[in-house]
């Protein structure tokens, strides 16, 4: 790359950095509301939804809970691993669990009323959190770094290998054929998973603090996400995706509690769980100057979320200690307007 | 006149000699884990081949055995009920333990010969005051001995002891037991130097480094210092110039005279300092390296310092600081200068190599095993060979030199912590529940 179309390509960075990601996403807000509609009772450390179901993770049980009517919620069924679990994926109806030391569990939850166990996969350390790229699953594992596993055979899961991030990997999401990882004090790693050969990271960088977790916004008919959120050292990161393989850093954004854990994206909305501030609401329609758009304040502390359509789930309970789950805990049922 | 001084130096000289090549008094070994070579040390064992000896140790300790002659020395807190065993590698949560039941901390003496216990001594009994570390144990300091005396340290329980070589305690002091910052346990080792024992606590009450006559165990001053909680054992350093006292720490890294006078002071360690400073051919090298933190810094550093030698931003050198690395640092190990090579070993499983003398790159991290779930124990070398043990019970050989590779693994089964002591053609080597006596010729 000459000089000239270096300056190309970070002015064209920069120019993405600013343009409103709003007519991709279709949604921008001057002011979002959320109110109470229904509670799952805890305990509860973390929330996912697909379709009506929600998926709330307490310790090493993972319960399956139908919000179709979401004033009353109904436990389907649930399955208790043998370890902590620290983050999970719901993909069809597969949920890909990281499982601490026992690493990669692969449910099978098209029965909702019972779980089954159809493979696993031991990292070497503590698995973190999981994504998945079609036949493949990379883990983030607090002692390897990034393993990258086959899961055609969800019976019998293959390693195809890892990269060593610097710090302690923390997250990992995937968006199209890109994952991105996070590790703590300060990485953002970007992979990508179509190529062949051992997993190598196509671009890293150093994040401003130490980030706990990462979400990516959807993507939208052709177009891949827009911006990412790193989540950690008291503020949010936001990156522009516009070059998806080169984030570059548009805003840190602090949030009301200095302390936010966990953010989930819909549309051009970040809704984060902040702590003893409850759920804050920040419009990132222009990923350089992110906008509060709303909050709502949970009774106890929230701590990780969830969005479905207009629904808004909630983990509120006690705060963690460092990134260690406090346990207790219920997940409140919110409807957000418009 | 001067034939006679001219033989007095030279008996001198040869004891100095035979005590560094003979003896193993401390932390690793007289110098910082690079044995001399000797065709008879062990490259090769198993838990049976080239085994003379193993032996049960009771209770839990991860303190390294010192040798002195026929002595092996080291500690142990025994529980009278059942504690949760250690889980290797690193990891979020499962960090504090409170003990189940009270322990005994007791002091054992190995037959170097036999391997048999030749006496053990309780210290304390009580329910311990400290929580800590699952990994770690409430006897992970290791004792130093001079041939009269072994003299052992637990900050778990805040008691400095001397017994003689027969077992019989000479005395012993409570200097107090205090938490670490995020209770992990103490683990900071004794030093011994002339007459004089040192010891470093740093706390979330009062850090402190203590002289004590060792003879007497008198407190001859104590300074007090501004840390929160470090595991690095202090070198008494004997450069060109003078002899200090080098002490690692998060705050700063310090040095003081033998009288406790500050010389120097260094900022820009990371949270969580563990390893231990060393000197290796004039320059002292020091570091700390919590993964989870940056930066992770390595100094190697000339003698002669005084004041605040810290870097200022953009510096990677001064007059003292030979060089400077920002993301070498380890996180429990100590690193190895051996052969004009630093070697850093990651606990997560790799090894890397610098010049010792620039901090020019060799090579890179390069993974040792696949298979490995971490390191805690310090590296150490002889015969062109370096070796780690890794938390699984698994000693890799790898080459000495600019080029990286494994040439073999020998395998215990059980977890160590603890860094082995090599001398007079045996490797002594401690797990979570055995000592072992290994050998090159071992049916000999």
């Amino acid at each position: 790359m000459t000089p000239r179309t270096t300056l190309a390509a970070v002015a064209a960075l920069l120019c993405s950095a600013a343009v409103s990601i709003a007519g991709a996403a279709g949604f921008a807000a001057d002011s979002v509301t959320l109110a109470p509609v229904g509670t799952i009772p805890g305990p509860a450390d973390l929330v996912q939804v697909q379709d009506t179901h929600a998926y709330v993770v307490a310790d090493k049980t993972l319960t399956i809970v139908d919000i179709s009517n979401p004033a009353s919620p109904m436990r389907r069924g649930a399955y208790t691993f043998p370890e902590k679990i620290w983050g999970f994926r719901v993909v069809g109806s597969l949920v890909y669990v990281a499982d601490d030391f026992f690493g990669l569990g692969i449910l099978d939850v098209s029965n909702a009323a019972a779980p089954a166990l159809l493979g696993s996969f031991k990292t070497p350390g503590q698995a973190k959190n999981v994504a998945v790229f079609g036949t493949k699953a990379v883990v983030a594992d607090h002692m390897s770094g990034v393993d990258f596993i086959d899961v055609s055979n969800r019976a019998r899961p293959v390693s195809l290998g890892s990269f060593f991030v610097d710090g302690y990997a923390r997250d990992v999401v995937v968006a199209g054929s890109l994952a991105y990882a996070v590790d703590a004090p300060a990485g953002l790693y970007v992979f990508d998973l179509s190529k062949p050969g051992p997993l190598d990271a196509v671009s890293t960088q150093q994040s401003a603090t130490a980030p706990g977790s990462i979400v990516v916004s959807e993507g939208s008919g052709t177009q891949g996400p827009k911006v990412a959120v790193l989540v950690g050292g008291g503020s949010l990161q936001v990156y522009d995706l516009s070059a998806p393989a080169a984030p570059v850093r548009a805003a840190t954004h602090r949030t009301p509690s200095g302390r936010p854990l966990r953010v989930a994206l819909h549309d051009a909305l970040a809704y984060v769980a902040d702590g003893r501030e409850g759920v804050q609401v920040v419009d990132l329609s222009t990923p350089s100057t992110p906008r509060v758009v709303g909050a709502y304040k949970t009774p106890n502390p929230a701590r990780d979320v969830a969005v479905a359509g207009s629904l808004v789930l909630v983990v509120a309970g006690p705060l963690p200690q460092g990134n260690v789950p406090s346990g207790g805990g219920e997940v409140l049922i919110l409807r957000r307007t418009p | 006149m001067i034939r006679a001084a001219i033989v007095v130096i030279g008996v001198t000289l040869l004891t100095l000699t035979g005590a560094a090549t003979d003896q193993w008094p401390q932390f690793r070994g007289p110098a910082a884990g690079v044995i001399p070579d000797d065709p008879a040390l062990p490259e090769t064992w198993s838990e049976t081949e080239n085994v003379v000896w193993k032996t049960t140790i009771p209770g839990l300790g991860w303190s390294s055995p010192v040798v002195w002659d026929d002595h092996i020395f080291l500690t142990s807190a025994v529980s009278s009920g059942y504690e949760k065993p250690p889980v290797p590698g690193l990891y979020d949560e499962h960090d504090h333990v409170k003990a189940a039941a009270p322990q005994r901390w007791v002091v054992y003496d190995v037959d170097f010969k036999t391997g048999k216990i030749r006496w053990e001594r309780e210290l304390y009994k009580a329910q311990p005051p400290l929580l800590r570390h699952i990994k770690n144990s409430y006897a992970s300091e290791t004792a130093v001995t001079d041939g009269e005396r072994v003299y052992v340290y637990f900050g778990s329980i805040g008691i400095l002891a001397a017994f003689d070589l027969n077992g019989k305690k000479a005395w012993s002091r409570e200097l107090g037991a205090f938490n670490t910052q995020v209770e992990l346990g103490t683990g900071a080792s004794p030093t011994i130097y002339k007459d004089r024992i040192y010891v470093v606590n740093d706390n979330t009450t009062q850090s402190f480094l203590s002289a004590f006559d060792k003879r007497t165990g008198a407190e001859l001053w104590r300074v007090n210092r501004d840390e929160r909680g470090n595991w690095s054992t202090p070198l008494v350093w004997e450069n060109e110039l003078r002899t200090e006292i080098v002490t690692a720490g998060t705050v700063k890294v310090r040095s003081y005279d033998l009288d406790g006078k500050q010389l120097w002071e260094l900022r820009g360690m990371t949270t969580l300092t563990i390893p231990s400073p060393f000197a290796r051919n004039g320059l002292v090298y020091i570091s700390s390296g919590y993964p989870g933190a940056l930066p992770r810094p390595v100094y190697a550093i000339r003698p002669g310092a005084s004041g605040d030698i810290s870097l200022k931003p953009d510096e990677t050198t001064n007059n003292y600081i030979a060089w400077y690395h920002p993301q070498l640092g380890t996180y429990n190990t100590s690193a190895l200068v051996y052969g004009g090579y630093y070697y850093t070993l990651l606990d997560r499983g790799f090894l890397l190599c610098h010049d010792a003398k620039t901090g020019k790159q060799i090579y890179g991290r390069q993974r040792i095993s696949i298979d490995s779930t971490g390191f805690t124990s310090s590296p150490w070398a002889y015969n062109g060979k370096i070796f780690v043990l890794s938390e699984d019970g698994d000693t890799y050989v790898i080459q000495a030199g600019p080029q990286f590779k494994v040439i073999g693994k020998n395998s215990l089964g059980d977890m160590p912590l603890a860094t082995p002591a090599a001398l007079r053609g045996s490797l002594i080597v401690r797990t979570q529940s055995k000592l072992y006596r290994i050998a090159g010729n071992a049916k000999k």
